[in-house]
């Protein structure tokens, strides 16, 4: 063994990846802060276009036939695209890429991911897999218009919006997509588990990095039933098989296949479908948590059961899959099954919530920007976890799974609560990336025009969903059951959706001006004690650490300590380092 | 079980003794084999999804087993049984060359690798070979469910191996250049864990695609299909 293998990972600098030249400083970067920014932008800038897309369907819905380009065929694909890009390419390429890749080197105290070069690949593969669906806009027949799910028969099938290039464009891109996610994601948890600072115990590693950590393996394990899925319908579609295709007849045509099993891809479909919900949420957890306690200068409520309630969510996700397919038709004791595992799996996830109130309760709570987008978080996400207890139960999803009920539910869950936390994590991790805050105004702005628009699309189509108003129509046409309030409802959601939508354009440009004029923060301006803000250089450098990477000596929520002069300590300070109050101050300050 | 110790540590407690704690960060080689233990259990999901959904589908009333009948190809199973010796002494030969590099053979080290390139490529060979002949007997791919579970996993299995090819050849590649044996010798400890995991799985598809449709019965019931 060579002298350099000898040395810890943390102690080395890579040399290999010292970036030189502009091309190998920004753009084929190994730095895994310049590959997180990278993620971040290809993922924000895909989700736009994926919000683009959710507000032409809502101008539909809202204004039914008042907008020529939107036909019944496009609407199914504004659908499709809106819901794949949104859950793939925006939120689990920004949570795991962009903050995975920035946070877990940092936080854990490493110089970089153990494997750079393939961290670099991981990125350049991902947004590979983002033109190849974005290139679907630009065939013959447009993108796919089957649905976020994808389930065959249709998918395939001529009669569904893009059934031809479409389809077969978004299936590679996400085979594309999973080799990407592999790639990182071996980086994830081998630098978590391998490359972690002196004293840096897994009980001591924040929250953040849990969340992630186990979000990751969630992920090594679950996106495996995708690109299976993926690889059969392709084999269905292009040389012919029968794996998911039953007899059919199509357009009056009886087609070759027989045999094969569509309620077989729902199946594979949904265990990725819902272990991804928890790629997802759980950094969103870890990451809300940090938020709140800095924030509220209080040690998070809990930590240890933090951590077992994102390692038990983490393992009963993989056996909740079929709660997806109640309507599917399924054996009454799979459904009981399935219903249970469903309704357990709310006891860590409330756990959680409690415990972050209980972190709140009594602490010295700063009303920042990252802080309201945290609080948020908690209302929204307790409003779509209660109606996700509702659906969990086979009677009561039955009449409700193809209505709006469902469409609020799962935005409110899984789709304004991680984008809620990505906001709070946005405002708080800002001037670690750039040195300066982002504006204070501004972001009040976009919290309460963001906090109180989606309450104004979401809240309101509960209600559209307990009247019948089915999902994924393109127009209700003559409906006796629907009253024509549900219409001016409607109206009113879309100019909802319009307002949050254009309140993002505010975030966009508080960011782009923020980034060059916002006002400087100084160091670890939130006086956070993970080692993150602890760097030899701010904003960080290359190589993170300058000559020596820090040793940790306590776990990453000491604030508020009783008796040390500082409310909060670093966990790189050593118990001889930590300051303490003379008698006279600590009696003045609990007098105060 | 060392992580239920683990997940019952109090962090805000003082920890006993700093200096006592495990040490924290090995080697590169060691993120390298953590690595692949990941990859080889996200490869080993890919090809438990496909088992499921095949042995499902084998009690369809449209499969027609590929052995059982004189007719049917893999009743003689003789060609993959070649290709399963190529395969073994692959692996075998991968072993012998990471001996070779733990005792700076050159000569050892040359021949047992160019002998694991050459039963590899033999076994991709040999597959092509097969798949070539089941074409040209009638058994399409599209034809049976049987034949399309056939290719598709016997395809998958050698895009696997092919990948292995190229980290093996970037492994000679990096040795032309700085000549360690220690550092071929670690990187050849994990290609032979690839190999080893690819050989079991291509015996365990060996046994499950040339099963006949009375043992596909016997899975079928035992697993509750």
């Amino acid at each position: 063994m060579t002298e350099m293998e000898n040395i810890a990972i943390a102690d080395q600098v890579d040399h290999s990846s010292h970036p030189n030249t502009f091309l190998t400083k920004y753009v084929w970067s190994q730095d895994h802060k310049v590959i997180a920014i990278q993620y971040s932008i290809t993922a924000i800038a895909v989700g736009l276009i994926a919000l683009v897309l959710s507000g032409i369907m809502r101008l539909q819905l809202g204004f039914p036939n008042e907008f020529s380009f939107i036909d019944p065929s496009s609407y199914l694909q504004f659908v499709t695209m809106h819901g794949m890009i949104m859950v793939i390419y925006l939120l689990t390429a920004l949570l795991l890429g962009g903050f995975g890749n920035y946070l877990i080197p940092l936080m854990i105290g490493a110089r970089d991911m153990v494997f750079p070069y393939l961290n670099m690949l991981s990125y350049w593969t991902y947004l590979l897999s983002v033109l190849v669906l974005i290139s679907s806009f630009f065939v013959s027949g447009g993108p796919t218009g089957a649905g976020w799910t994808l389930y065959p028969p249709q998918a395939i099938l001529s009669g569904t919006p893009g059934a031809d290039a479409g389809i077969l464009l978004m299936l590679i891109s996400l085979a594309i997509f999973i080799v990407a996610f592999t790639m990182g994601g071996l980086n994830y948890v081998s630098t978590i588990l391998q490359a972690r600072a002196k004293g840096m115990t897994l009980m001591r590693m924040p929250l953040t990095i849990w969340g992630i950590f186990v979000a990751t393996i969630l992920g090594l394990l679950a996106f495996p039933a995708l690109l299976v899925s993926a690889i059969m319908m392709i084999f269905d579609k292009v040389v012919g098989t029968s794996f998911f295709m039953p007899a059919i007849l199509s357009l009056g045509e009886t087609l070759d296949h027989s045999g094969g099993s569509p309620i077989l891809f729902q199946h594979l479909f949904w265990f990725f479908g819902h272990p991804e919900v928890y790629i997802v949420a759980l950094p969103a957890f870890g990451m809300v948590s940090d938020v709140i306690a800095v924030h509220a200068r209080k040690n998070i409520f809990g930590y240890r059961m933090m951590v077992w309630a994102i390692v038990a969510i983490g393992g009963l996700s993989f056996v909740v899959w079929a709660h997806h397919m109640y309507v599917s038709g399924m054996n009454p004791y799979f459904g009981f099954f399935f219903a249970t595992t469903t309704l357990i799996i709310a006891i860590p996830t409330a756990l959680k919530v409690y415990n972050w109130l209980l972190t709140l309760w009594r602490g010295n709570i700063h009303l920042t920007v990252p802080m309201l987008f945290a609080i948020g978080f908690i209302f929204t996400f307790t409003h779509g976890g209660l109606t996700g207890l509702m659906l969990g139960n086979v009677v009561i999803d039955l009449p409700l799974s193809d209505t709006f009920f469902v469409v609020a539910h799962f935005h409110m869950v899984m789709g304004v609560s991680p984008v809620m936390v990505l906001f709070a994590a946005i405002y708080h991790w800002f001037p670690l990336l750039t040195g300066r805050f982002l504006n204070n105004t501004l972001g009040k702005f976009h919290f309460w025009g963001t906090f109180l628009g989606t309450y104004a699309i979401y809240l309101p189509m509960h209600y559209l969903g307990f009247l019948g108003v089915p999902r994924r129509y393109f127009a209700m046409g003559e409906t006796d059951f629907i009253p024509e309030s549900a219409q001016t409802l409607n109206a009113g959601i879309t100019v909802s959706a319009i307002i949050v939508g254009l309140v993002q354009l505010v975030f966009i440009a508080n960011l782009i001006w923020s980034s060059f004029k916002g006002k400087k923060s100084g160091r670890n301006p939130w006086q956070a004690t993970s080692l993150e803000w602890q760097t030899a250089q701010f904003p960080p450098g290359h190589g993170n650490w300058g000559k020596h990477v820090p040793q940790v000596h306590r776990w990453a929520y000491d604030f508020s300590v009783p008796q040390v002069i500082d409310d909060f300590i670093p966990q790189n300070v050593s118990p001889a380092e930590v300051e303490y109050l003379s008698s006279e101050q600590n009696n003045s300050r609990e007098e105060k | 079980m060392q992580i239920l110790k683990t997940l019952q540590i109090k962090p805000w407690l003082p920890q006993a003794q700093e200096s006592n704690l495990p040490p924290l960060v090995p080697n590169k080689e060691k993120a390298a084999s953590t690595a692949l233990k990941f990859f080889l259990a996200v490869i080993a999901v890919i090809f438990f999804l496909f088992t499921v959904t095949f042995l499902q589908r084998t009690q369809s009333f449209d499969f027609q087993a590929l052995s059982g009948e004189p007719w049917l190809p893999f009743t003689n199973a003789s060609m993959l049984w070649q290709n399963s010796v190529y395969l073994i002494m692959a692996s075998i030969s991968i072993i012998v060359a990471k001996k070779a590099a733990d005792l700076q053979s050159f000569k050892g080290v040359i021949i047992s690798l160019t002998t694991t390139a050459l039963f590899t490529v033999l076994f991709i060979g040999g597959q092509v070979q097969v798949w070539q002949q089941l074409n040209q007997s009638g058994f399409y791919i599209y034809a049976n469910p049987a034949n399309s579970y056939y290719f598709l996993l016997t395809g998958m299995h050698a895009l696997h191996i092919v990948a292995g090819v190229l980290v093996f050849i970037r492994c000679i590649w990096l040795f032309s250049f700085n000549l360690s044996y220690q550092v071929l010798a670690s990187r050849l400890k994990l290609c032979a864990r690839y190999w080893h995991f690819l050989l079991f799985i291509w015996l365990f598809l060996f046994f499950l695609l040339t099963s006949d449709a009375q043992t596909f019965k016997t899975i079928a019931l035992f697993c509750g299909f």
